[in-house]
């Protein structure tokens, strides 16, 4: 146990290389390539930490002059995903992520639990997420562990349960979306979905996306809307133009490379996540499973794109209105078509429907994502990211506003 | 020198299942002995680079519009099924003058 205590107070970028290694020979790589797989993760973290810093150097003190100048309480900076899951892979529940996400699914495939397969190793940083929320909560590693396990389960069954259905509109055979910020919004679309078929005149509404997407396409580019957003910010918060300019340029370069962080991440994962799926798949191979593959494959479908692109300039506003809030959407504005991904089969691709459900869950999640901002940071202090002095509060909407993470914290944190 | 033939690798968000088959592609073309540039991107942006003129066009994710530029789906390097009938379509695609 002192060793392993040793281990996890070194800290992400020097834990997650070690770990990486020894889980690439134990799936049987090269020590080299294990190795060099494991360094190239350190990089991804120490990449991802310098644009954290510009993105809420820059940004932070924009909201707190917004507050004082126009009293929008806005101060709580939403990171974004690609930070959110740094963050949730440098956490000690994280560490342990893909042995335990890996022995969950196989526990229940043995136990005819679940029909899914799940390869896609990347996202079990949601359930690493959870687990970090969790040991930020309660002080207790096992909690986390036990939290995110159970993360991993329940999006199992969620993955199964929505598999035909994806199937059939995607056109995607034999596969499942066994996806922790996706599937999370599954339970709640069906019954909203149902509610609107009640609604006489409401329920006859559908837009077609292929409109949408030609006319504001370059609305979803997160460059383009990095330098609007900056410059809006900047004129909120009274800057003069020269400032103001700078912080337009800056957040167009956080949004443009934070993603390519995650990306030196994700090939130092991809040698060990191919492992893990050879050695899944020779022991559940066969056309009775399903192969649980990212969300990612299904968001560029019309009907999810054309949603997003509505959704970002309703979240912005939802984010000024809604009581209580505190979150300035930034960085998740471009992970929109992630949580509709999923919405859009149920409401067979009506983009009318798709957007006020997205609306709905994004008012009560910009709520959770402030409910869970003291523990986001928490989270990310404890994963050593450096935040600047006068630290304002992070959080995210992916997954800092997921439903289901916030709900899978609740319930532990009553335990702890 | 052949010319260096511009590939296109798309998938939701030009990191996650796109690196993975961003990488198996570039093995096919080595070993085809094909020259290529390869650039990852979000399928969003696939129009604005396919107006660039790229040669083909590999994603994991639905088109948001119809494109003129060969398309082969690449899922199947995520799924482990069928990867070498992929790897020949993206091949015998490229070799195309």
């Amino acid at each position: 146990m002192g060793v392993f205590k040793y281990l996890l107070d070194l800290g992400a970028t020097v834990m997650l290389p070690i770990i990486i290694f020894v889980l690439g020979v134990a799936l049987g790589q090269k020590p080299g390539k294990a190795f060099r797989s494991g360094v190239v993760i350190g990089i991804g973290f120490v990449g991802i930490g310098l644009v954290l810093g510009v993105l809420v150097g820059n940004l932070g003190p924009a909201a707190q002059a917004m507050v004082k100048r126009l009293g929008i309480e806005l101060t709580v900076v939403d990171v974004g995903w690609p930070a959110a899951a740094a963050i949730a892979f440098a956490s000690r529940a994280g560490a342990l992520i893909i042995p335990l996400g890996l022995a969950v699914n196989i526990a229940m495939l043995l136990g005819r639990a679940t029909r899914t397969v799940n390869v896609d190793i990347w996202n079990f940083w949601h359930f690493a997420f959870t687990g970090a929320l969790v040991t930020a909560a309660t002080g207790r590693l096992w909690l986390g562990v036990l939290a995110a396990a159970a993360n991993a389960a329940i999006v199992l069954k969620l993955g199964d349960w929505t598999a035909p259905m994806i199937q059939d509109f995607y056109g995607i055979p034999g596969i499942s979306l066994p996806h922790g910020f996706s599937a999370a919004y599954v339970p709640i679309a069906l019954p909203l979905d149902r509610v609107i078929d009640r609604i006489p005149c409401i329920n006859k509404i559908s837009i077609d996306p292929e409109s949408i997407q030609e006319r504001y396409g370059i609305v979803g580019d997160p460059t383009v809307l990095g330098v609007i957003l900056g410059l809006i910010l900047g004129v909120l918060a009274g800057y003069d133009v020269k400032r103001a300019l700078n912080l337009s340029i800056s957040m167009a370069a956080v949004m443009f490379l934070m993603p390519r962080m995650v990306k030196v991440l994700m090939e130092g994962l991809i040698p060990v996540s191919e492992a893990a799926r050879e050695f899944m798949q020779k022991r559940f191979g066969g056309r009775s499973f399903y192969i649980g593959l990212d969300s990612a494959i299904a968001v560029g479908h019309p009907a999810a794109i054309a949603t997003a692109i509505i959704l970002v300039p309703i979240t912005i506003v939802l984010a000024a209105v809604i009581p209580g809030n505190r979150v300035l959407p930034f960085g998740d504005l471009a992970t929109i078509p992630f949580m509709v991904a999923m919405v859009a089969p149920i409401v067979r691709g009506n983009v009318f429907r798709s957007v006020v459900i997205g609306a709905v869950v994004i008012g009560v999640g910009l709520l959770i994502a402030t409910n869970v901002a003291a523990l986001h940071t928490q989270a990310a202090i404890e994963a050593q990211f450096t935040l600047p002095e006068g630290a304002t509060l992070i959080s995210s909407i992916c997954d800092g506003a997921n439903p289901l993470t916030w709900l899978l914290m609740k319930i532990a944190s009553l335990l702890g | 020198m052949p010319a260096e033939k511009q590939i296109l690798v798309a998938c939701g968000t030009g990191i996650a299942t796109s690196t993975v088959v961003a990488e198996k592609v570039s093995e096919v073309c080595r070993k085809n002995g094909i020259v290529a540039n390869i650039i990852q991107c979000k399928a969003i942006e696939i129009p604005s680079y396919a107006a660039q003129g790229v040669d083909l066009i590999v994603t994991t994710t639905p088109l948001p519009q119809k494109i003129s530029v060969p398309v082969v789906n690449g899922l199947a390097y995520l799924t482990g099924i069928g990867e070498d009938q992929v790897s020949e379509r993206i091949a015998n695609e490229l070799k195309k003058p």
